[in-house]
């Protein structure tokens, strides 16, 4: 818990030290004339402080919890490998076009979750995939990219 | 007889097909968003959205306030039936509804929360229209200086009532107010921190950015764990409707609970988590049998599921009166109402009275179709739970896609709700709360806008903020209760201090 309070409250302070900076630059003007850093800067150098508190009072603070408490669940590879197919589908998403991506999408991650059935990976990521796209753009007219394909 | 004028023209816009069909759809929806775990009301606010573009602000109000106040019937029925709650507002009603449900009063225990609910809801409508306008009024003569310490008042009342670190909701909210400064310079109209991405150039979605510290958030999490399915308890529903003798014990609960989800609703950050604890804690001082409590107590669920109901309608308050959204879902209903072109505040009542009293008539029509249609299509929300994690998580997600993506067709959109998914998911793991970077996030630029403006009316003199009445007392309960955060280091201190002694 000490280790997660120090590492955080640190990644804060990086975060106001570059607002900070970013704020000088677009200039913070005076009280009587405000500029475009004015409040980033006192939000950013109020910010800064907190995790610099946050800091302290982790650094003297007694370890409470029980070291073998892990940060991330057993099946964390799992959230990982669904995040890099989330990210890798918005990139393709707009060329290949809404349909096809998105039964691979659900095809993969149906299988992540239910490994080995493909009759049921199959049926259910064509299911989701048309009836989301004959809800969402054929009765709500949301616009869905065409892709190569035209659909 | 101008009351009874607008409440007629209010129903008579709920009733319009069209407003009619969407409140139908936002109550049904919201219940079942209630039930499913995985997705919020503001990811299903969100996702629904875009399907509001080719519809009246009027339309698109009554379906999203349908979802938010739909939710709380929703996670009663999880509470009572499966000792799980579809949302943290019901997180209360599992100690004694569940009890309930094992004492074979399953049935009895939906119909008091429904029924509670309906009578919540109807109060706080009835409050919203006394309240709304006058205060509307009131705030015509509000300066920036005014705005600026309610928001500030606002924002300092969210990070109190944080569930955990006061310190770390401080921080969020600062990280929000920077996240909101992201995109053009309202004054000076050039852009700043947009790092010359031309998708910056509006500032970060409010959709995308709700969508991936809630929902994406909630998933990864859920994709985490063990995924075990939930159990849903086998009760037989009869006698849904509570008898007379059951209504007169639990009366002054649901009165109440009303009272207490009334007033917790307007203020801002607490709305119906905290005002359903309240209630169950003030059930539990006054009642002749505290012991009980958490054994199948009626009041026990009929005054938290009053008193989050009761926080539903009164949230629109400051939202449509002072244009301030209270809340992160408020804060969407913010966002819906500026993508329709209209800017929330003292004016809105005034100028689209049709949205205002349209709102009000469906919020009467609303609590009643959930009254009538929930309680007997329980069995089918009970099938809804059933439906395995392995289906349901899929599905959440792509509806999460979809919802970030048809908002302005870019997948920009779809990296910015995941950037914040993975940053949400992180930070809960760390111990920091999004809602107070949300609330921030809505209300930094304005906060920004206003004491900027301040500023350049007073001549960069601070003592304006003092010297207006209603800035300077919004400023002093943020100062106390700053202040009020010392108190237990105080009381360590002085204990520690007399120990040694």
């Amino acid at each position: 818990m000490k280790a997660l309070e120090l590492a955080s409250s640190l990644f804060w302070l990086l975060v106001s030290l570059v607002f900070i900076a970013a704020s000088v630059r677009l200039g913070t003007g005076s009280v009587h004339n405000p500029g475009m850093g004015f409040i980033t800067f006192w939000a950013a150098g109020i910010l800064g402080l907190l995790s610099l508190g946050l800091f302290v009072k982790a650094l003297f603070e007694k370890e409470v919890l029980s070291p073998d408490e892990p940060l991330f669940g057993k099946t964390w590879p799992r959230t990982a490998i669904v995040l890099a197919l989330l990210i890798v589908y918005s990139v393709f998403m707009p060329k290949l076009g809404y349909l096809i991506s998105t039964f691979v999408l659900m095809s993969l991650l149906f299988w992540i979750l239910e490994k080995g059935k493909i009759g049921f990976v199959l049926l259910y990521a064509a299911l989701s995939t048309f009836v989301t796209y004959q809800v969402f753009s054929k009765w709500l007219n949301c616009q869905f990219p065409d892709g190569f394909f035209g659909f | 007889m101008d009351m009874l004028h607008n409440i007629i023209y209010g129903f008579q816009v709920a009733f319009q097909p069209i407003n009619f069909l969407f409140c139908g759809i936002g109550v049904l929806v919201g219940t079942l968003i209630g039930v499913l775990p995985g997705i919020g009301p503001a990811g299903a606010m969100a996702l629904l959205l875009p399907a509001t573009f080719h519809v009246s602000p009027t339309a698109t109000l009554i379906l999203l306030a349908g979802i938010y106040y739909g939710v709380n019937y929703g996670g009663s029925t999880t509470s009572i039936l499966v000792n799980i709650p579809g949302e943290a507002t019901s997180v209360i009603t599992c100690l004694d509804g569940y009890q309930m449900a094992r004492q074979g009063h399953a049935g009895l225990a939906l119909g008091l929360a429904a029924g509670g609910s309906f009578i919540a809801g109807t109060i706080a409508n009835i409050g919203l229209m006394l309240v709304a306008v006058p205060l509307a009024n009131m705030a015509l003569a509000f300066g920036p200086p005014e705005y600026f310490a309610l928001m500030c008042m606002g924002l300092v009342i969210v990070t109190y009532l944080a569930q955990r670190s006061v310190l770390k909701a401080i921080m969020m909210a600062l990280v929000g107010i920077l996240l909101g400064s992201i995109g053009l310079d309202l004054i000076s109209g050039l852009p700043r921190f947009t790092l010359g991405i031309n998708e910056l150039s509006d500032g970060i979605g409010i959709v995308p950015l709700c969508m991936g510290l809630f929902g994406i958030t909630e998933i990864f999490e859920n994709l985490e764990g063990e995924m075990r399915q939930q159990e849903v308890f086998k009760a037989r529903l009869r006698n849904l409707w509570p008898s007379f003798k059951d209504w007169m014990r639990c009366k002054w609960a649901i009165l109440r609970g009303s009272l207490i989800g009334f007033i917790l609703g307007i203020l801002p950050g607490a709305g119906p988590i905290i005002s359903s604890f309240v209630s169950y804690a003030v059930e539990k001082k006054v009642s002749k049998t505290p012991e009980k409590f958490g054994t199948g107590m009626m009041e026990g669920v009929a005054g938290p599921e009053s008193a989050n109901n009761a926080a539903a309608g009164s949230a629109l308050i400051p939202l449509l009166s002072l244009g301030i959204p209270p809340n992160p879902i408020m804060a969407l209903l913010f966002s819906a109402l500026i993508i329709h072109g209209l800017q929330p505040g003292p004016l809105l009542i005034r100028e689209h009275p049709d949205l205002f009293w349209g709102l009000v008539g469906s919020l009467y029509l609303g609590n009643l179709l959930l009254l009538i249609l929930n309680l007997p299509l329980i069995g089918i929300w009970v099938k809804v739970l059933q439906i395995p994690y392995k289906i349901l998580f899929p599905l959440i997600l792509l509806f999460c896609l979809i919802g970030a993506y048809t908002l302005n067709n870019l997948s920009f959109d779809l990296y910015i709700m995941f950037f914040f998914g993975t940053l949400g998911w992180i930070m809960k793991k760390f111990g920091y709360e999004p809602a107070p970077l949300i609330l921030a996030y809505i209300l930094g630029p304005m906060l920004e806008n206003n004491l900027r403006q301040s500023l350049l009316i007073s001549q960069g003199k601070f003592m304006i903020f003092l010297t207006r009445p209603i800035s300077a007392v919004a400023l002093g309960i943020v100062c106390l209760l700053l202040l009020s955060n010392l108190l237990p280091f105080l009381k360590r201190r002085r204990q520690n201090y007399e120990q040694f002694k």
